[in-house]
């Protein structure tokens, strides 16, 4: 994977050569755009303590090994290992949450591991579907439920082939 | 998400309390802890790439993309629209280059716009969709999370990432037309096809020149390149009516 580690020094130098050119304030616009690092991080973090609290607690009372014992066939059979279960099932309804259990994971099984880069792909590929459904329809008289079953669907096939693809890429 | 950490907490808790009541405090602020520190690896990946998006759409290339992906978009949203396509468009390419606080309220107008549109359960659907799927140049957040836990080759899920959301955003896609019956299909596009190449050819010298400021937003710019060429609704019209 060299070259997506070439992507990123890449990608900075042609925009802000490309925003030099178009007479862009770099250091400026960089600066002004890194000023909201402070307050999303204010924003996100009361929901990342709650997640993380509300994790450490039920990997602490044996729920969660109860959970992944129960959850294991289905995962197993969709090809997804069983450790991310908690993402998986945090993943549609909370960010915050998904993001909080992704560093948890990659803490405890090792960032390279297969658990972990499932992990990532999972955390990675997809997104909030009951989350966005809410803030997208909010303006609907009622929410629709096909569309959200549909996101869900196809959620749930990336995480399957993105998961087989850790394993063989 | 109410229900769900009130009933785990509970559920946990009392379990806690039947095998280990010491463990309970413990687990509490081992959880909290862990949070700072993420907080602190999270502060660092925003400072970083928000400064870097924020450098991107200063130099016009969130517009750019959005201009570029308008053959996609309208042929993907079945909509001649081009306030709709163009609000859909910049959530889409903010989606793509990771900036979700500028894609949402792009997505929200989008929204709104598809659901005056003449397919709006189709178009908004789709809309959903797309967004749902997440496909992203660089999974920014899982690549940092995973490098502060010390990996040695964090870029190697970059592509599993890429061709996972792709998976979603093909089987969303393919989903939604199948359950929404794409509309006028074959005519629909030809229309679609024509009316953007009109609106390219002609709105592109004055939109250079106004990207430079400050970017205006996608309604007024889109009200003064399509208002000079009446052909697009003509058939607009005519497609309606048959």
């Amino acid at each position: 994977m060299k070259w997506a580690a070439a992507l990123v020094p890449l990608l900075f130098l042609g925009v802000f050569l490309l925003a030099a050119l178009r007479r862009v304030k770099v250091y400026d616009s960089f600066a002004a755009g890194a000023a909201g690092a402070l307050p999303l991080l204010k924003d996100l973090f009361p929901y990342i303590a709650a997640v993380l609290v509300l994790a450490e607690l039920f990997e602490a009372s044996g729920l969660s090994d109860r959970l992944q014992t129960a959850l294991s066939p289905a995962f197993a059979a969709a090809g997804i290992p069983p450790e991310i279960a908690p993402l998986v099932l945090v993943k549609p309804f909370s960010g915050s949450g998904a993001t909080a259990l992704l560093g948890e994971l990659c803490a405890r099984y090792g960032a390279d591991s297969y658990i972990a880069r499932c992990a990532c792909v999972v955390y990675a590929a997809g997104d909030t579907v009951f989350y966005l459904s809410a803030v997208w329809y909010a303006g609907a008289p009622k929410r629709p439920a096909l569309p959200v079953v549909i996101a869900l669907v196809s959620n749930i096939a990336a995480f399957c082939v993105g998961c087989l693809l850790c394993r063989v890429l | 998400m109410n229900a769900v950490f009130l009933i785990l907490f509970s559920v946990s808790a009392a379990l806690l309390l039947a095998r280990d009541p010491a463990a309970f405090l413990p687990a509490l602020l081992g959880g909290a802890g862990k949070a700072v520190t993420l907080g602190l690896t999270l502060a660092a990946v925003y400072a970083v790439w928000l400064g870097f998006l924020r450098v991107a759409q200063d130099a016009g290339l969130v517009r750019g993309l959005a201009r570029g992906g308008r053959p996609l978009t309208a042929r993907l949203f079945a909509t001649r629209d081009a306030a709709a396509l163009d609000a859909a468009a910049v959530n889409l390419a903010a989606n793509f280059l990771g900036m979700g606080s500028a894609a949402t309220p792009a997505g929200i107008a989008a929204m709104r716009r598809l659901g005056r549109t003449e397919r709006a359960d189709y178009a908004q659907a789709m809309l959903f969709a797309v967004n749902c799927a997440g496909v992203q140049l660089l999974p920014t957040t899982a690549l940092a999370v995973r490098m502060a836990a010390g990996s040695a080759q964090p870029y190697d899920i970059v592509l599993p990432a890429l061709l996972a959301s792709l998976t979603a955003l093909l089987t969303g896609a393919a989903l939604t037309r199948l359950f929404f019956r794409p509309p006028f299909s074959a005519r629909g596009r030809a229309a679609g096809r024509s009316g953007r190449r009109r609106a390219n050819g002609r709105g592109r010298t004055n939109e250079r020149g106004r990207e430079h400021r400050s970017s205006p937003p996608p309604t007024e710019q889109n009200g003064r390149r399509h208002s000079p060429s009446p052909p697009p609704t003509e058939q607009n019209g005519r497609g309606g009516a048959r």
